[in-house]
């Protein structure tokens, strides 16, 4: 396993209280694996991957319990300094996808693609400059030597986006956490991005992470996929057992809201509700007050059910 | 970028013209220079004559394009008071206060970027909140007051520099403190804002998940981003500098444009007074044609949109 995370509580401390943004996730991801993180917007999906990196909003954020273990190392007890030279940008990189705003508008690209590469000594001088230039290829930007002093506005959406990806790849590090915001505009460069990078796993052997919250995205891209709502994973499986045999309510709601081909409707429209309060949470199931099939027991917390090989869930209706 | 050149050279061609004008209009209204250059039981006979030699009796439109005219031929004509070409006596002076204006400003720059740098980084600690009760001591104290404190403290009581004059780095130290202290409250404030927008943008963001040194994320991946806003506003504090230079070099005795036109307004030196207003005002164009040359420098984005 390249990453194993058990029972991660993630606190953020905050004026109108403590919000519990990650409330007991465990996932793991193995080598060569693509992991699927989906849900909503304001499930915790960022927040597990910034735990992952202990990169929590400054003052407030707080890893509260849990281990999260990479190839066997445990990094909630790590110090800070070692987190920031030997795991951040080295072992595990994490890109926030948006490639308009992820690149630095004052800096050559050149700059910015071997600053990971500076930092990590993983190559100086001529050897830096040949290194840079060797993944901005690896990433499809064409004539990259001859581009390296551009600046960022210089190169179009999925370029700039390839080159992020350039900069995460550059150290091949053994984990890589792919954050597309709710917000994101231009599915289809995601989708372009992701493929690309799971080429390069094949050689590499990096796990990843694709962080989305779009279902449809992540089967056409992942081994595994993990749904999370309201800082919980609520079930977990291979792609192809989710996309068939979905089992969580929340989950069934999800796919049902994929838009078909041809077909036009609007995605809040597609599960009626609101998720909770991460503040004050419900007790028990936290899907319970929009779920269809809710019962009376569901007001305890629900447990996880073993479905099939790796494929668990955690709800009621199944136990 | 030729034409951007091209373009504001024009503007401040443009805008110099109307200094001339005002200035002309204005030093005429302050009243008859040649009351001043007579004695007091001068006859008239006399002061209509050295009116007339000075063109003072001719309508004021007329005056003005003549003035015009020698002025574009580098004549100011001579100082009543001097008896020398006021454009000599003002080209003499001018590398003073360009010296004077440049230590200003980059004492204020000196002492803005770090303190709006370390005020957004730890936003809301200690360097944030004496950074403001400076900023608010910036704003009540007006250039004359800092630069008499100055006097006072450094040079009267601790004798530490000179406080007049002019020739060696001691001599600039305080005056360019006092010049320079005003606009710091001001940049401050521009950098700690800046700082903090770029502080919380996604590529920072993605710096430090990469693993970037936080030196490095705050001192150069941030305060590049940041200076753009400040260095878009050096060409208007720069002025400022010239305008407080007044003030400034008449306290210090600094032997600069602004003393020279101070002493020339009070004696109706109408020629100095043109002559230096006139070159404080291309000296400003040109600060601010440089500016919009640099920040092209620091934000590449700039270059290409024009
Ligand atoms: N810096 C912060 N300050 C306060 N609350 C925060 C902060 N960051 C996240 N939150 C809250 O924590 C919860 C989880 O946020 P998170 O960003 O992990 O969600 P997400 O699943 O990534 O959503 P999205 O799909 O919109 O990116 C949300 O309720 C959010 O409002
Ligand atoms: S536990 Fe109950 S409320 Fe929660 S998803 Fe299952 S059935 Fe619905
Ligand atoms: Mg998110």
């Amino acid at each position: 396993m390249v990453l194993q995370v058990e029972n991660l509580h993630t606190h953020l401390h905050l004026k109108r209280g403590i919000l519990r943004a990650v409330d007991g996730v465990s996932l793991s991801v193995g080598e060569g694996e693509t992991l699927g993180l989906v849900g909503e917007s304001g499930s915790g999906k960022t927040l597990t991957g910034l735990s992952l990196l202990r990169l929590l909003p400054k003052g407030s954020g707080r890893i509260v319990e849990g281990s999260i273990r990479l190839d066997g190392q445990e990094l909630t007890t790590l110090p800070e300094a070692a987190m920031a030279q030997t795991i951040r940008g080295r072992r595990i990189a994490m890109i926030m996808q948006d490639p308009m705003t992820s690149l630095n508008p004052v800096f050559s690209i050149g700059d910015q693609v071997s600053n990971p590469l500076r930092n990590h000594n993983i190559a100086q001088g001529a050897a830096l400059r040949s290194k840079v230039v060797e993944v901005l290829t690896q990433v499809r930007i064409p004539s990259a030597e001859k581009r390296l002093g551009d600046y960022p506005h210089q190169f179009s959406g999925g370029q700039r986006q390839r080159i992020v990806a350039a900069m995460a790849i550059g150290c091949t590090p053994r984990l890589l956490v792919a954050d597309e915001p709710t917000t994101a505009l231009d599915v289809t460069i995601q989708v372009q991005i992701i493929a690309l990078l799971r080429q390069i796993q094949a050689d590499t052997g990096t796990g990843i992470i694709l962080i989305t919250h779009d279902l449809g995205v992540a089967a056409s891209l992942c081994h595994r996929i993990a749904v999370m709502y309201a800082g919980r994973i609520v079930e977990t499986g291979p792609v192809r057992r989710i996309y068939k045999s979905p089992s969580h309510p929340y989950t069934q709601a999800l796919l049902a809201a994929i838009p078909r081909l041809g077909e036009k409707r609007s995605r809040l429209q597609a599960i009626p509700g609101q998720p909770p309060s991460l503040i004050d949470p419900p007790t028990g199931c936290r899907f319970a007050p929009r779920c269809p099939a809710r019962m009376e027991k569901c007001a305890e917390q629900p447990p996880i059910v073993q479905l099939a090989d790796g494929h668990e869930a955690a709800c009621w209706k199944l136990a | 970028m030729l034409r951007l050149v091209l373009r504001r050279l024009w503007q401040g061609a443009i805008s110099i013209l109307g200094a001339s004008v005002i200035i002309f209009v204005i030093s005429r209204l302050s009243g008859d220079p040649v009351v001043m250059l007579v004695p007091p039981d001068a006859p008239p006979s006399m002061i209509a004559e050295i009116r007339a030699q000075y063109g003072l009796d001719q309508p004021l439109v007329w005056q003005y394009l003549l003035f015009l005219g020698h002025a574009l031929s580098g004549d100011f004509g001579n100082s009543y008071r001097w008896q020398m070409p006021a454009l000599q006596l003002i080209l003499d002076r001018l590398p003073a206060t360009i010296q004077l204006a440049a230590c200003g400003l980059l004492f204020s720059v000196a002492l803005a970027v770090p303190i709006g740098v370390l005020s957004a980084v730890h936003r809301g600690g200690w360097i944030d909140r004496i950074g403001r009760v400076f900023a608010m001591l910036g704003q009540a104290m007006p250039a004359f007051w800092v630069g008499l404190l100055l006097i006072l403290v450094f040079a009267v009581q601790l004798n530490w520099l000179p406080a007049f004059g002019h020739g060696t780095p001691a001599h600039v130290v305080l005056p360019a403190i006092a010049l320079g202290w005003y606009p710091v409250a001001a940049q401050t404030r521009i950098v700690r804002s800046a700082m903090l927008d770029v502080l919380d943008s996604d590529h920072i963001r993605l710096s430090r998940a990469l693993g970037t040194p936080e030196r490095l994320i705050v001192w150069k991946y941030a305060l590049r981003n940041a200076a753009v806003p400040l260095l878009t506003m050096l060409g208007v504090y720069f002025a400022a500098m010239l305008g407080g230079a007044f003030v400034v070099e008449t306290i210090f005795a600094w032997p600069g444009v602004g003393r020279t036109v101070v002493e020339a307004v009070f004696s109706r030196d109408f020629p100095v007074v043109q002559a230096g207003v006139l070159f404080t005002s291309i000296l400003f164009v040109l600060s601010n044609l440089l500016v919009d040359l640099s920040y092209g420098l620091v934000d590449p984005r700039i270059r290409d949109v024009r």
